[in-house]
């Protein structure tokens, strides 16, 4: 019985060292925040890097979203002769569900590997050991700026995977059930009330701070060998989404209960 | 100068260093001989501040840098410059970038200072005409000289080297050796790591030879020749089949 429990209080072991090490990651991410102010040109690149080359990513994945919510919507909807409602179904769920979350998920994958394997190669060429030896630190030269620059990105990145779902799915809607695209533009947008709004803007702010430090945590946890960084690569991907979808549920869990 | 008293390095259950103890005097240019694996990359790190310490002192100038709060580590850690095993260049950033990279950061130079600065040592280690190259496209060579001038930009009075020579050709591998004999000439206090016997004999006034995290003999090359450990004598086979080839080093070093 105790060998078969020891592997296992081992692994938990870990799971909450790995844990405590993410939670001193995040206290020095609040405390050496204003350091940003020096970096503005790391920040910059990483803006452009994370944000600018991800826009037709999620430019795409929100609009086959929204598409898709339109066609299954539609023909469930035209069963009851509800076709009109399928822009409200389509704007509640781009701009307070699907948009930030579809969004989440993608950047969860495209900035997580990509800051991991950054970071993780770095650490395994003894580039982070230079920025110590220096007197630099890792966080202040590296995770800050990545995840300053998430920060101001993900929000728009989500504004237009929220536009490209419903325009794609205004235009779905008017092909395939004949809704006249003003009408279907109109109710979208009227239809939305600040407590949306608040939800679909609130979301990706928190996704982009957990995105970005629990992909460089990974990438700094790199150790040894480049099968380590394709392990912490899968977990920071992996990790990143799962924070994103529960985040996903608290928030609409909470909005719901207070507002 | 730098000494290390009683230092233990254990990590995760594993003696990386056990009592090491090691003097190093001002101008002078110590190596840490020994197999892969025996601990004297660890012995470079902890000079630096880069792995914890379980016991022990490290007195760079009189002071203790072990015990110093982070911040004054850091300011003690400025003085020294380290060459790393794989370079630890920036590869997306330009030869004159990778340089001054950590003069950027401290804010106390101009960009004019900065670029005149850059100029100066990468003519010192022949790397002139090659600013705007990335490391990619440097040789192993002249990616090391690289990582010296770096190191150098700073103007620390320690270089600690992690096997300057590895993986080089017989006339980069000269060159980052002379390149470290200038140095040394010109006042630089330096450390370095090797498992490569020539380069030992030919760069060290003193020399350690460490095994499994434990040092076994230190001392000039002659002392250490005087040993009657075994695994002394079985690292310097070499020179003991052939002593004229301890001559022939040591007239390199002149």
């Amino acid at each position: 019985m105790a060998e078969a429990i020891g592997p296992v209080k081992t692994t938990f072991t870990q799971k909450v060292k790995i844990l405590q090490d993410y939670s001193f990651l995040v206290a020095d991410i609040f405390k050496l925040s204003p350091t940003v102010r020096k970096n503005w040109a790391s920040v910059l690149s990483e803006m452009y890097l994370i944000g600018t080359r991800a826009v037709f990513l999620v430019l795409s994945g929100g609009l086959f979203t929204g598409i898709i919510l339109a066609i299954e919507t539609g023909h469930n909807l035209e069963k009851f002769g509800a076709t009109l409602m399928i822009s409200r179904t389509v704007s509640y769920g781009m701009i307070r569900e699907l948009g930030p979350a579809i969004t989440g998920l993608l950047l969860a994958a495209r900035t997580g590997a990509k800051n991991t394997s950054e970071i993780g190669t770095m650490q395994l060429s003894e580039q982070i050991d230079a920025l110590r030896a220096f007197g630099l630190n890792p966080v202040v030269k590296l995770v800050i700026p990545r995840v300053t620059a998430a920060l101001i990105m993900f929000l728009p990145l989500t504004m237009i995977a929220d536009m490209a779902g419903i325009l794609g799915g205004m235009a779905i809607t008017n092909l395939t059930f004949h809704i006249d695209l003003a009408y279907f533009w109109n109710t979208a947008i009227n239809i939305l009330e600040f407590k949306d709004i608040f939800v679909g803007t609130c979301k990706p702010v928190f996704f982009s701070f957990f995105i970005s430090s629990i992909s460089c945590f990974y990438g700094l946890l790199t150790r040894e060998s480049t099968a380590n960084l394709g392990k912490n690569a899968i977990n920071s991907v992996v990790t990143s989404s799962m924070v994103v979808l529960v985040v996903d549920f608290i928030f609409t869990k909470v909005i719901w209960e207070i507002m | 100068m730098i000494e290390l008293k009683n230092i233990s390095v254990k990590i995760n259950g594993k003696v990386l260093l056990d009592d090491v103890s090691l003097k190093v005097d001002r101008a002078a240019t110590h190596v840490i001989l020994g197999p892969s694996g025996a601990g004297k990359s660890t012995i470079l790190k902890v000079i630096l501040g880069l792995l914890p310490v379980g016991h022990g002192q490290i007195i760079i100038d009189g002071e203790d840098i072990s015990s110093l709060p982070e911040k004054e580590a850091i300011e003690a850690r400025r003085q020294m410059g380290m060459v790393f095993q794989g370079n630890a260049l920036f590869d997306s950033l330009t030869v004159r970038d990778n340089a001054a990279y950590f003069l950027q950061d401290s804010g106390k130079f101009t960009r004019k200072q900065i670029n005149e600065k850059v100029e100066r040592v990468l003519a010192f280690v022949n790397l002139d005409g090659t600013e705007d190259l990335y490391p990619g496209q440097l040789s192993g060579g002249m990616k090391k000289r690289l990582a010296v001038a770096r190191a150098l930009l700073t103007r620390p009075g320690i270089i600690l080297y992690d096997e300057p020579t590895t993986g080089l050709d017989p006339i980069n591998s000269k060159a980052v050796l002379n390149l470290i004999q200038k140095l040394k000439s010109s006042g630089t206090t330096s450390v370095v790591v090797t498992h490569i016997i020539n380069d030992a004999i030919m760069l060290g006034d003193t020399l350690t030879i460490i095994e499994n995290g434990k040092i076994i003999e230190t001392g000039t090359i002659k002392r250490i020749l005087q040993s009657e450990n075994k695994f002394v004598r079985d690292f310097f086979y070499e020179i003991y089949q052939d002593s004229s080839l301890l001559n022939e080093i040591e007239a390199r070093k002149q």
